[in-house]
């Protein structure tokens, strides 16, 4: 055996200490964090007594809701492809909006660091508020229907779309850039030729990304008014209209498996 | 007048690190200069002062004439046409091909709408495959960049150099990340680019290379100037002592 030569012996080791200040912070932690839970928990009204006693009411909606209604599958459908179309929209206005925006944000080829900052917190802004929350404002100002939904999705996702092109930037490797620009070429031609290359694929990525949350974001965004499938979703839900309800939910299902898919397909080609 | 003249150059860096220490030199066309030493000698930073990268406390770097720490702008940018830059790292364009990485050397002069549609003229596509002809890569003109080894690679580097029409190529470290074979032939180019009358500065940590290859070797440690000594010129023993002696220093064990 390899060890055979070394003698045997006893080795000293180090004293163990039970209440070490790794071990004393660790235990405080973890309080710390069941006290989180235990709080939020009684915040949040967790009730499993309700959900007991509503779930079989959930139940007798199920019956009640088959067979899908197909009556007004026309209207159905058309609101569905106002959903589909206000996604598109809005996400195709968040990225040629972001292209500008996101040089400024990254900081190995932003202009200028006074301009890169305020750039930043520009787009955090944008993104911290949801889709929801700007096309309720939006309904407001320019009135009910899908433009609201529209002009919603478009700025959550121009804050989202160009910090993540930002740091897809900020990502590519120096070497290839400061070679391009030691050949004497301009800034733009450097970023065009040099950067482009190496970023598009990520940044068409996030694009596509960004295009099916927003199909699934704005099929919410009707119960505020804001167009689409939504408003349909809420109405049949106020008057108890359970197959019409049964009807809308699939549709929902369908189409977002639809685009899930031809975005797979449409990522896998660009590869 | 020399094509590359270095004039009393220093440059301390605000950590208070001497890197260079009145170094002067100058380079004819034609000649195949090494800058010979240890890491931290310097060499870095005196390419970095021959692109205008960085510019140095006090001296002159010239360029055909021209002292290039006190341009800016356009300027600045033409005469960065008149030297190509060879990086350890190769530093191409990963997902493009090896002509339209050579093809980068000539960003200067392309129109802009061609950089931006990758599509060019049918005189800079030639000289691209003419400038991989020269480097022995014609077979490799559409293979990816991030598909060729290190020594390819490197070449392509040299290539890009060559269409850049450039009369100064500033080499740092080429043979760093090669196996001996790869660098023997990046050399090899290196010199025959050299032939064509083109300036050729390669930085080396290798002594044996050094010899090998050069036509001029400069020696540098700490920053400073020590032997500036043509082929034929050069004690080999000497510099391999200079060499050893700051690596001995550096290997010195705490415990002593």
């Amino acid at each position: 055996m390899a060890l055979g030569s070394t003698p045997v012996r006893e080795y000293a080791e180090p004293p163990t200490v039970w209440f070490s200040r790794a071990r004393v912070r660790i235990a405080l932690v973890v309080v710390a964090v069941v006290a989180f839970y235990v709080v939020s928990w009684h915040l949040a009204k967790v009730d499993l007594e309700r959900l007991a006693t509503g779930l079989p009411k959930m139940a007798s909606w199920a019956r009640k809701a088959w067979p899908p209604a197909t009556d007004e599958l026309p209207v159905l459908l058309l609101r569905a492809a106002e959903t589909v179309a206000m996604a598109a929209i809005g996400t195709t206005a968040a990225a040629l909006l972001a292209l500008p925006v996101c040089v400024l944000a990254a900081r190995n080829v932003t202009p200028s660091m006074t301009l890169y900052y305020p750039t930043r917190w520009f787009l955090n802004a944008l993104r911290g508020i949801d889709s929801f929350v700007f096309a309720l404002l939006f309904v407001a100002a320019v009135g009910l229907g899908p433009f609201a939904g529209v002009l919603g999705i478009a700025l959550h996702t121009w804050g989202s779309t160009a910090k993540l092109w930002a740091e897809a930037i900020e990502n590519v490797p120096p070497g290839a850039l400061e070679a391009a620009a030691a050949t004497g070429a301009s800034r733009v031609k450097v970023l065009a030729f040099a950067l482009v290359p190496d970023v598009a694929p990520a940044m068409v990525s996030v694009a596509l990304f960004w295009w099916e949350f927003n199909v699934r974001a704005s099929t919410v965004l009707g119960v505020v008014g804001a167009g689409g499938i939504g408003q349909e979703l809420k109405n049949s839900m106020d008057l108890l209209l359970f197959p019409r309800l049964l009807t809308i939910i699939l549709i929902i299902l369908v189409m977002v498996t639809v685009i899930d898919y031809g975005s797979e397909w449409l990522r896998r080609r660009l590869e | 007048m020399p094509l590359v003249r270095v004039d009393a150059v220093t440059k301390t860096y605000p950590t208070g690190v001497r890197a260079l220490a009145r170094v002067s030199f100058s380079v004819e066309p034609g000649e195949f200069v090494v800058l010979l030493g240890p890491s931290g000698a310097g060499k870095t930073t005196l390419f970095r002062c021959l692109t205008g990268l960085t510019r140095p406390d006090s001296g002159a770097v010239e360029i055909h004439g021209r002292d290039i720490c006190r341009l800016g702008g356009r300027d600045l940018r033409t005469t960065r046409r008149e030297v190509a830059m060879i990086f350890q790292q190769f530093n191409l364009i990963r997902r493009l091909t090896a002509t339209q990485n050579v093809l980068a050397g000539r960003l200067p002069l392309l129109p802009t709408w061609r950089v931006l549609a990758r599509s060019f003229a049918r005189d800079d596509r030639q000289l691209a495959l003419r400038c991989l002809d020269t480097v022995g890569l014609l077979d490799k003109a559409y293979t990816r960049a991030d598909q060729l080894s290190g020594g390819q690679q490197q070449r392509v580097a040299i290539a890009r150099a060559l269409a850049q029409e450039a009369t100064v190529v500033l080499a740092d470290e080429p043979v760093a990340s090669l196996d001996p074979e790869s660098a023997a032939t990046v050399l090899d180019t290196l010199r025959s680019v050299a032939a064509r009358g083109v300036a050729v500065i390669a930085s080396l940590h290798q002594v044996g290379l050094a010899t090998d290859y050069a036509d001029r070797i400069i020696a540098l440690r700490d920053g400073r100037l020590l032997e500036d000594a043509p082929r034929g010129a050069f004690d080999p023993q000497a510099l391999e002592q200079i060499y050893e002696r700051s690596d001995a220093r550096v290997a010195e064990p705490a415990g002593g």
